[in-house]
């Protein structure tokens, strides 16, 4: 068992493609690190640079304090689980198992007994002679985290292993991965494009975007506090709402959405380096289920929308607002890796299932107070102070 | 507003499954009967003539003692001798294609030149192949200038002219003609080959030498199986044109095999009753071949 470090860690390919830009990040021992963006942003080289399938431009990597930038993967004791878990067609489930084992020169019987308790722990005792054809999605899933786990390795490395999974089985094999995890130990890189797989799975998660690490932290730090507009319109279903506003201080400080404003509390100036003056632009953010929808009586600080789109799920209904009478409308705008440039003064509240609200209605909502975002509005960064 | 037919007597009898199977009677026919009439007539055909004396005009039915000459001919038995020697190349055929096509799937630098130069002979006639063999191994030919050159000359041979090594210089020839399309099969076996499967061995530990061995070969056996059934049905059936070209099946029967000896024992010595068994040998060892081969694969999965 060891600890995963990454120092500066920069991949460049033919053609001088920067999948991976001086990355650093370091995996405690024991530790299930996930790995989330969109495609392309990078987190699979990262993985397989880690896994030796790939040489690394510069920096360095180390697992258990040792340097591995040019040790073979053979010598690199890591285990990988593949997105499409590239079993050994020719060989029984039980062969896929003790491969590894028998190329390190184990004895049959210390196998055997090494793929039986694997295969306890997965369920599989009963499927140990079967080809990989055989099996189910799931099954032949459990297969490849068993040729993972039987080994014992320095580190689990997992790329997208869920993907191939249908719903259902995807939520149980979440958790059926993190129970193994966390019952053997062992430092764990896991890819994933899916934020719910990151939050749910992940003691930290690592943000990436375009090659660069954009924030690493705890789910829950992440989804509360996240480092720029990236990170906040990527984690969270649905996302947070970016809206570009301006800040008006002459009434006491703040935003302006057109026509219509909402007071900053005034604990705000001390945690954010918002900008003074007046009138320079903000993106500000607030999650779907801090926006509230107020009933009637009290209208201070509340904001009139209209409801655009009305998404029912079932135990919540998603509702697309748009501002009354705002001006400068401007449509949603995304960039080649998914970020959004623009976005219009729109944004989706979370109700409640019950709550008759039709397409066409006019609702007065607030922000909750103590959940408001702030974003540069020409980096994108977070302008809370750390 | 549609109405269900009511099925009347007839179509009460033709059931789904029946209609089903009549179809496949129906359109399994013409193949049927191209079968029989280009492979079944024929065969049966070339079985009469073995019990007669045909001189491509009369044949007269003379019963098994064509059979008896055709055992006590040593001929037929230096032919088969041959054919069985020959198939001592088959493991060069398709080890050599497999060395190749291993490293062209490598992308060694070139691999696109040296992939276009190996299948280059498949797209030429076999008997111009021949000829060039003829030029490389004869008296005054490439060979023995290579050796000359490399200052060996008390080396220098004359394959085709000694009987001992003709057949070797026959052998050669088949593996070089055989080489193109074999790594052309070899290769698209390997690129039907997942490559994380190499990657997830490569992590669990496994050298070169062990992908090879535990995933690559494995993976190539179908595609193996088939270039061996191919390559030893050319050999009992195809090697004719290179034969023509490069020996005339000498010196004496030295290089003569028994699809040679039909065309020899036919159309040079007009004795086509005996040529019509030789047909039917060829057929029944070709026709075994092809079962155990068949059987083999069966068995496999």
């Amino acid at each position: 068992m060891a600890d995963i470090t990454f120092e500066g860690v920069t991949k460049i390919f033919a053609d001088n493609i920067r999948a991976v830009d001086d990355l650093s990040l370091h995996v405690a021992d024991g530790e299930f690190m996930v790995l989330v963006g969109p495609s392309g942003c990078g987190k699979t080289t990262a993985l397989r640079m880690l896994a030796g399938l790939e040489d690394i431009t510069s920096g360095s990597l180390s697992i258990g304090g040792t340097v591995v930038n040019n040790v073979l993967p053979k010598d690199r004791d890591v285990a990988m689980v593949f997105q499409n878990y590239a079993l050994y067609p020719h060989m029984t489930v039980a062969q896929n198992m003790g491969f590894a084992l028998k190329i390190r020169g184990y004895s049959k019987s210390e196998i055997a007994k090494k793929v039986s308790e694997a295969a306890a722990i997965l369920h599989l005792s009963e499927y140990l002679e079967r080809r990989p054809r055989a099996l189910s999605g799931g099954q032949r899933q459990r297969v490849a985290m068993g040729r993972a786990i039987v080994r014992s390795p320095q580190a689990f490395l997992m790329d997208e292993p869920l993907s191939n999974l249908d719903a259902q089985l995807r939520v149980e094999m979440r958790l059926e991965i993190a129970r193994i995890q966390r019952l053997l130990g062992v430092a764990t890189v896991y890819v994933t494009h899916d934020q719910i797989e990151a939050m749910t799975m992940g003691d930290r998660v690592a943000v990436m975007r375009g090659g660069k690490l954009q924030q690493c932290d705890t789910p829950q730090d992440l989804y509360d506090h996240p480092h720029n507009e990236f990170v906040a319109g990527f984690m969270g279903s649905p996302p947070m709402n970016l809206l570009r506003a301006r800040l008006d201080a002459t009434n006491g400080p703040s935003i302006e959405f057109g026509t219509q404003r909402v007071a900053i509390p005034t604990s705000y100036s001390s945690s954010h380096t918002l900008p003074s003056g007046d009138g320079p632009g903000v993106i500000f953010g607030i999650r779907p289920e801090d926006v509230q929808v107020v009933e009637a009586g009290d209208h201070a600080g509340t904001l009139t929308t209209k409801v655009e789109r009305r998404e029912a799920l079932g135990a919540e209904i998603l509702v697309h607002l748009s501002l009354v009478n705002a001006a400068g409308t401007s449509t949603l705008v995304v960039d080649d890796d998914g970020a959004v440039v623009t976005r219009p003064t729109t944004m989706v509240a979370k109700m409640g299932p019950r709550s008759g609200v039709a397409v066409g209605d006019h609702l007065r909502v607030r922000f909750n107070p103590d959940r408001f975002h702030f974003f540069d509005a020409a980096g994108g960064d977070s302008l809370r102070k750390s | 507003m549609s109405t269900i037919r009511v099925p009347t007597t007839s179509s009460r009898w033709l059931t789904l499954k029946r209609r089903r199977q009549i179809a496949g009677v129906i359109f399994a026919l013409p193949a049927i009967a191209l079968v029989v009439c280009f492979i079944g007539v024929p065969v049966g055909q070339d079985v009469y003539y073995s019990f007669t004396q045909w001189d491509g005009q009369t044949a007269t039915w003379i019963g098994l003692s064509t059979w008896s000459q055709a055992i006590h001919n040593p001929n037929l038995w230096t032919a088969l001798r041959n054919n069985g020697l020959l198939l001592l190349s088959v493991p060069f055929a398709l080890g050599l294609p497999l060395c190749i096509a291993v490293l062209l799937h490598q992308r060694v630098a070139g691999w696109r030149i040296f992939r276009t130069i190996y299948f280059l002979p498949t797209a030429i006639s076999w008997v111009v192949l021949g000829l060039v063999a003829e030029r490389f191994f004869a008296y005054q030919g490439t060979l023995n200038s290579i050796i000359h050159a490399l200052g060996f000359s008390h080396f220098s041979t004359n394959m085709l002219g000694y009987q001992s090594e003709a057949l070797v210089a026959l052998g050669i020839t088949f593996i070089f003609t055989m080489v193109g399309t074999n790594t052309m099969l070899f290769l698209t076996g390997l690129a039907t080959l997942d490559p994380t499967l190499e990657e997830a061995a490569r992590i669990d530990g496994a050298g070169p030498w062990r992908i090879f061995r535990s995933i690559t070969l494995p993976h190539l056996s179908r595609f193996i199986q088939l270039a061996f059934v191919m390559t030893v049905i050319a050999l009992f059936s195809a090697l004719f044109s290179l034969i023509f070209v490069l020996t005339g099946g000498g010196p004496g029967y030295a290089t003569t095999t028994v699809e040679y000896l039909i065309y020899e024992t036919g159309f040079n010595q007009g004795d086509f009753g005996t040529a019509a068994l030789y047909g039917l040998i060829l057929f029944v060892i070709t026709g075994i071949v092809g079962v155990v081969q068949l059987r083999l694969i069966g068995s496999n999965e």
